[in-house]
């Protein structure tokens, strides 16, 4: 569960609203492969990932990021219940990926950088709420781990 | 550690800090305290609200040690050594608080920079800040 104020929520709400899901997904996840290349271990069917220009052109990694990012956003809609909302996801990142949850922590991370490029308008108050956000849906996405 | 063409991307986004160190510190430091509240306990001294003028100042000061690093980056143990005897016998800060210093300073130079802030710039800026940090602990024992 993530505690954030009316205020947050709102700005939260509102700078989501003018993101491009589609291709701030891509971007997201292209960057955690290129800042964090051990990260690639777990998408080495995705054809070419050799450089940064490859990988952030990738269309495997854009599809992917994609989809990534629809179900955060989907999370953020449930921001009281982000256990209940990841529950599914938790189990399978855990029994069939087997991903590493620092994984999630660096993508959120990654995710909060991407959507600086906002400029000014994100402030550290904004920043603030955004990684509450992610850190609850890391969080989320850990807990069924067993 | 760094390659040369990595170096020379660090010095090409430093050019883009330099002389505006005070500020960039103060919203570096500023968004440190406000994320991770935690940091503060290192900052008794500038209170529980520190204000711009601490924050100006105190941050031209981290900012000009960065400075040094980027002009030392084939010799960062010998140029950040007295920082390094700071930080493991005074400050002694938990090592767990650099990647939080370092998330905030992603995001000071991915709203300054926008569509410019490139992924090369951001791989190559968190391994720089990354082995700076490693420096800085490294006398911790």
């Amino acid at each position: 569960m993530v505690h954030l104020t009316g205020e947050e929520k709102s700005a939260v709400t509102a700078l989501w609203g003018k993101v491009n899901v589609e291709e701030v997904g891509g971007e997201a996840l292209g960057r955690l492969l290129v800042v964090y290349p051990w990260t690639q271990r777990f998408f080495e069917s995705f054809g070419d990932l050799s450089t940064a220009d490859a990988v952030m052109k990738n269309p495997n990694v854009k599809k992917h990021g994609q989809k990534v990012l629809a179900s955060f956003s989907e999370g953020l809609k449930h921001l009281d219940d982000l256990k209940g909302t990841f529950a599914a996801l938790s189990e399978l990142h855990c029994d069939k990926l087997h991903v590493d949850p620092e994984n999630f922590r660096l993508l959120g991370n990654v995710l909060v950088v991407v959507l600086a490029r906002h400029g000014k308008e994100f402030t550290p108050e904004l920043q603030s709420a955004y990684q509450k956000v992610v850190a609850g849906v890391a969080t989320a996405l850990a807990h069924k781990y067993h | 550690m760094l390659s040369a063409q990595e170096r020379a991307q660090v010095a090409q986004v430093w050019d883009l800090i330099a002389g505006h160190e005070a500020p960039f510190g103060a919203e570096l430091l500023l968004r440190l305290f406000t994320v991770y509240p935690s940091t503060k306990t290192y900052f008794k001294h500038l209170g529980d609200r520190p204000d711009e003028v601490q924050l100006l100042s105190h941050g031209q000061r981290v900012l000009e040690a960065v400075g040094v690093a980027v002009r030392h980056m084939d010799n960062l143990r010998a140029a950040l050594s007295p920082l390094a005897d700071l930080h493991a016998h005074v400050l002694r800060v938990d090592p767990t608080n650099f990647p939080l210093l370092i998330q905030c300073f992603q995001v000071v130079l991915a709203s300054h920079l926008q569509g410019e802030f490139t992924v090369e710039m951001q791989v190559v800026w968190d391994k720089f800040l990354t082995g700076l940090a490693v420096v800085l602990t490294e006398k911790y024992r």
